[in-house]
């Protein structure tokens, strides 16, 4: 025994560089071992806490390693700004998610441990999708972050819609992932190699760039990464699992995926397959083209917000693309400013939502924003930014986002994408500003304006009211709508350590 | 503290003052609103000298001092940083805005006291005091730009601040719009400037003018033509002068403030500012000075005629700051800066008496009722004379001395110059006239009701509050100018801002008196305009003429003025008979509204209605936008009709769109 493993000699793995990720995973089994206690207390409160440590531990290590640039595990994986910057916004998100999940129906249907345990091995799996640097890596890192996902959207157990949200998304997403493992056993195929770097080579060595076998493998990778990142037309799976899924996790699917996936995008495509770049371009133009106007028009006239933001998201991924088909250094920043622009915004608008859906009984409908501007001005406030953000309206970090991401196109020779870009926001307007006008112009459902007891503050009709039966949404969701509103200010009048931020971090891919 | 740390707290004042006062708008009771907003713009003003001090304590070589927060853009060679230049010039322009800004607050904290939009208008006020520092602090034309649209819409909220008003939403409406004309004007020629440059910081902006253009190329006379418009529109010079009389709309304050002593000035601080450019494109500058001659003289004929006491002195607020740009496109600078902060302080004065006796008639505005306020108000009286010396330019008044350099300065390029110091002499003339007509009719004679009442202790009240404008009952809820009125008798706030301004134009004088005896001011801003390529030699017998014509002018105009006025009042009945032709043209402003209705709006009109009835419905309406919304209507009925909910379907795409992938790889392998 011992001489085998004195025999089996480990990698060498540098501890340091990989905390951010052992901190995501400890602490899931430290949420579910707490959670297994029967103290009410612990579950309810010590729980999503231990979390929220394990987030804010995280992204303290990422910070801590911030100048790092390492290969781990026997070069499985990359540990750089790139790869920090990705967990820094996933866990962004996913303490923002941990907030608006905290007092809600979901966590506690799914007895809280299980659904803080499941959304850090999720982020965990982000990072190291983003991180990964072999073909073998980054679908273990998708994996891991879509299996716990299905769970937690059907983590409302009781509610059909969640159900089938999760079951969908399960069924859909094997389909996909079986697409892209068979693109990447067709790569292994091709080029004999898993290693990025070693494909790379290989490309340019064996000349494989116009082989038949490694084509077919680069347009199932392409579908299988699409598919993940919610880009038409392999979108189709988007509107109903966002709209199933509980709110928090909803928001927490339509940026931390998005970051974990275009993340992989950037590196899988601009390092491995870069000497391929002229076969996959065009293709991946198309499905940004598309991207823009299925998810624009889709959108218009949604009557639920999630739907609604849903097909927002597949539009926004379709910008998204254009910084990575121009292939620059600047895309790549452009792309990674734009995420966390797009965090913010998106966050803040699920916060709203999240709000409502507990305070009215109308759900994610766009009549419970209705009057909201009179009533509950921060949490307008915060949905107007956000919204205006979305728009890409100048004086919000969207516009600034928007801006970047012209410019790259404009700056890589593509300015027709730009203007696809543009096109596509002016359609954008369309159902965004409906619901600022819902929640500035409009007055609310006389069902939900109750008279109240000026006294008492208490209902003045024995009965009640839909709204004030049910409790004010929390002050930690009105904190995450008002933060990442404040910030969708803030990053849009001064943009400056966001960009020096994504600068360094796309310094990591090397292009130029 | 550095001398840039002082310059951005002198625009951080303002802007702290327009957001406490702003958000905390639930809790300002009584008059906090007001003093919170006087607070914050004395503070600015504090900083403001603290600036200047920094400034003289610094070696003669070293008077620019630059600072940015941060970059606002740097893309595709545009680098626009949050910067400001401080500079001689820039801090004159920031103590006489922040100076003058204090005073009137102070004056509003009483004036404005039983407006019911008290709080909104001290928001509004620091607002724009905030814009127009950023505007003479900017460091480079894309900030003056920002600055230069902030106090455009200042100004239109402002003007239309009492906005039950129909006359005043108007007014505001015009000044905006001609404003925005001024804006477009001037930001294409900050391009015409950024195309040669390609820098748009001030520094090397100014040091790259003579490498990226010749002498008086076409690209850089179209370019400074443009920057004129804009400097034009914002200080109201013909053609682009005819909002400014519409904005005595506005409260009284504001149009001290606004439209006399500051933003109004903004023109002259542009053409100052963009000197080494203007004096390289000679054109551009000779078409600057004969506007500035042309409104001068125009402006002062108009002022004969009007009858409305706001609308007289902002006709004379016209032509005094056509004397400014005449000179400080002749390149005299000095006196062009001299004279806008003499005329500051005696027409900001001259306003704010005229607030107290319009006052005192209960919101009435025409001479033809006011006689006889001499006994009755004598602290706005004597203001009133002060005023009207100093800006009469009587001897040993400030206005004496500072209109009298500027003019000594054009002449002193000779040539054709000549033409436009003659301009300014009987420019001068309509000057003293119009200023004491004004005078003698609203102090002298029989007292009328409303001065009789007050002598006896108590402020006329009209039975209804009513628009004097156009007579029409006013909507008492808000935007109106309040049940009570101020007058600076009765009032310490009004009398002690008041009082200030007397003091300093009688006094201001001093900071450049002839023959340089003093000469602080030209030696204070010689650092900005020491590229002047433009030679002023001393020529004492020169200025000597001038004091004398001056003096002559002004005494013997204020004797015709009595004469006309108080010892034959049938004279001016006659005056007006002979000459009526003449008279209908002035009274009709020039019929410049006329005109530019004939010629601008008019074609515009109908164009305007012809596109929208034929190109608009048919092409736009039917075809474009029909067809737009109608293809984006059915592209979003066809996502959502395949969005059908059935898994299979789903993967049935899903596999297809691969299939389409994959196919396109192998047609391309192929």
């Amino acid at each position: 025994m011992i001489a085998v493993l004195a025999t089996v000699k480990g990698p060498y793995i540098d501890w340091s560089a990989l905390s951010p990720v052992l901190a995501l995973l400890g602490g899931s089994v430290l949420v579910l071992l707490a959670g297994l206690l029967r103290s009410r207390f612990t579950r309810e409160q010590l729980v999503p806490f231990l979390a929220l440590a394990a987030f804010g531990a995280t992204i303290g290590l990422a910070i801590w390693q911030w100048d790092a640039d390492t290969l781990v595990v026997a070069g499985a994986m990359r540990i750089d700004s790139l790869t920090l910057l990705s967990t820094l916004l996933v866990c962004a998100t996913g303490v923002a998610a941990t907030l608006i999940a905290w007092r809600g129906q979901a966590a506690r249907e799914l007895a809280h441990g299980e659904f803080f345990a499941l959304m850090l091995v999720s982020s965990a799996g982000m990072v190291v999708l983003v991180a990964a640097t072999n073909l073998v890596t980054t679908f273990t890192g998708l994996e891991l972050l879509s299996l716990p996902l299905y769970i937690l959207c059907a983590s409302m157990m009781r509610s059909e819609r969640s159900l089938e949200s999760g079951l969908k998304y399960l069924i859909i997403g094997s389909v996909g992932s079986a697409t892209l493992l068979y693109g990447f056993a067709l790569i292994y195929g091709a080029t004999g190699q898993t290693g990025y770097r070693a494909i790379a080579q290989a490309i340019v060595t064996h000349h494989v760039a116009g082989d038949v076998l490694f084509l077919t493998a680069v347009a199932m990778t392409i579908v299988g990464l699409a598919f993940k990142a919610s880009l038409a037309p392999f979108h189709q799976w988007t509107p109903d699992v966002y709209e199933g899924a509980p709110t928090s996790v909803t928001a927490f699917m339509s940026v931390a995926t998005k970051t974990a996936a275009f993340g992989a995008i950037l590196r899988l495509f601009d390092t491995a397959l870069l000497p391929a770049v002229d076969d996959w371009r065009p293709v991946w133009i198309a499905i940004a083209l598309l991207s823009i106007v299925i998810g624009n028009v889709g959108a218009l006239g949604q009557s639920s917000m999630k739907r609604m933001l849903a097909f927002s998201s597949i539009a926004q991924a379709g910008y998204l693309l254009v910084g990575v088909v121009v292939v620059t250094n600047l895309g790549v920043q452009a792309v990674l400013f734009y995420l966390a622009v797009y965090l913010f915004a998106n966050l803040a608008a699920f916060a709203v939502v999240a709000a409502r859906e507990r305070e009215t009984g109308l759900g994610d409908d766009i009549g419970a924003l209705r009057g909201l501007g009179a009533r509950r001005p921060l949490l307008a406030v915060s949905m107007t930014l956000a919204m205006l953000s979305l728009a890409g309206i100048p004086a919000t970090a969207g516009f600034i986002g928007k801006f970047r991401l012209i410019e790259s196109a404009a700056d890589g020779g593509y300015t027709w994408l730009g203007i696809a870009i543009v096109i596509g926001s002016m359609i954008s307007l369309a159902y965004y500003l409906p619901v600022v006008a819902a929640m500035w112009r409009e007055e609310a459902e006389p069902a939900l304006a109750p008279e109240v007891d000026t006294r008492t503050g208490l209902p003045a009709l024995a009965g009640g009211s839909p709204e004030a039966d049910r409790p004010r949404a929390g002050w930690e969701v009105q904190l995450v709508a008002l933060v990442l509103g404040a910030a969708v200010l803030a990053f849009g009048i001064f943009p400056q350590p966001l960009f020096d931020l994504v600068q360094s971090a796309a310094r990591g891919l090397g292009l130029l | 503290m550095s001398i840039t740390t002082s310059a951005w707290l002198v625009l951080a004042m303002p802007l702290a003052g327009m957001l406490v006062i702003s958000l905390g708008a639930p809790l300002w009771r009584g008059k906090l609103a007001g003093w919170l907003g006087t607070l914050a713009i004395t503070a600015a003003f504090a900083f403001a000298l603290i600036t200047f001090f920094k400034l003289q304590s610094r070696p003669e070589d070293a008077k620019v001092a630059t600072s940015s927060l941060w970059d606002l853009a740097n893309v595709a060679g545009v680098h626009i940083r949050l910067g400001i230049y401080v500079d001689p010039l820039s801090v004159l322009m920031i103590l006489v805005v922040s100076g003058v800004s204090a005073l009137i607050h102070l004056y509003s904290v009483g004036y404005m006291a039983s407006d019911r939009g008290y709080t909104r208008f001290f928001a509004y006020l620091n607002f724009f005091v905030f814009s127009m520092l950023l505007l003479v602090l900017a460091g480079n034309l894309v900030l003056l730009i920002v600055g230069w649209a902030f106090v455009g819409a200042a100004s239109y909220m402002l003007i239309s601040y009492w906005y039950r008003r129909t006359t005043a939403t108007k007014a505001g409406i015009k000044a905006f719009v001609i404003n925005v004309v001024g804006d477009v004007g001037l930001v294409l020629g900050t391009f015409f400037l950024f195309k040669h440059t390609h820098v748009l910081d001030y520094g090397p902006l100014f040091k790259s003018v003579h490498v990226a253009f010749s002498k008086n190329e076409s690209d850089l006379v179209i370019g400074m033509l443009l920057i004129l418009v804009g400097a034009f529109a914002k200080s109201a010079q013909i053609p682009f002068h005819t909002w400014l009389p519409d904005a005595m709309e506005g409260p009284t304050p504001v149009s001290s403030l606004i439209h006399a002593a500051t933003m109004v000035t903004a023109g002259v601080y542009l053409i100052g500012r963009l000197h080494p450019f203007f004096e390289w494109a000679p054109t551009a500058g000779d078409v600057g000075a004969i506007v500035g001659a042309l409104t001068l003289l125009v402006a002062g004929t108009i002022g004969l005629a009007v009858t409305d006491l706001k609308r007289v002195i902002a006709y004379s607020t016209m032509s005094q700051i056509g004397y400014m740009i005449m000179a400080v496109s002749s390149a005299a600078y000095v006196g062009a800066f001299f004279h806008l902060t003499t005329h500051a302080f005696f027409k900001a004065l001259l306003f704010m008496a005229a607030g107290s006796i319009i006052a005192a008639m209960g919101n009435e505005q025409s001479l033809d009722k006011m006689r006889g306020f001499r006994r009755a108000m004598p602290f706005t009286f004597w203001c009133f004379i002060i005023g009207g010396l100093a800006l009469s330019a009587f001897p040993l008044m400030s206005g004496f001395f500072s209109k009298d350099d500027l003019l000594y300065l054009i002449a002193d390029r000779g040539g054709w110059y000549w033409v436009l110091y003659v301009a300014g002499y009987v420019g001068s003339l309509f000057t003293v006239i119009y200023t004491w007509r004004l005078i003698f009719r609203a102090f002298w004679g029989e007292p009328v009701e409303q001065a009789v009442e007050l002598e006896h202790g108590h402020l006329w009240h009209a039975p209804h509050p009513f628009n004097p404008a156009n007579g029409e009952l006013e909507d008492t809820e808000v935007g109106f100018p309040g049940p009570d009125h101020h007058i600076a008798e009765q009032s310490w706030q009004m009398k002690a801002a008041m009082g200030v301004l007397a003091f300093l134009s009688i006094i201001a004088g001093v900071l450049e008196l002839p023959f340089n005896i003093t000469d602080a001011l030209g030696k204070f801003l010689e650092p900005t305009f020491a590229d002047s390529i433009v030679a002023h030699p001393e020529n004492n017998s020169l200025e000597a003429v001038g004091l004398v014509l001056s003096s002559v002018i002004a005494i013997g105009g204020i004797w015709a003025a009595y004469v006309i006025w108080v010892q034959r009042p049938g004279t001016s009945a006659r005056i007006l008979e002979r000459t009526r032709p003449l008279y209908e043209l002035f009274v009709n402003k020039w019929y410049f509204d006329e005109l530019i209705e004939l010629v601008v709006v008019r074609p515009f009109a109908w164009f305007g209605r012809w596109s929208r009835d034929t190109f608009e419905r048919i092409f736009v309406d039917g075809a474009l936008v029909g067809g737009t919304s109608g293809i984006v209507r059915a592209g979003s009925a066809a996502v959502r009709a395949l969005q059908t909910g059935l898994l299979r379907s789903y993967a049935g795409l899903l596999v297809a769109g691969l299939a389409a992938v994959v196919l396109y790889f192998l047609i391309r392998a192929a």
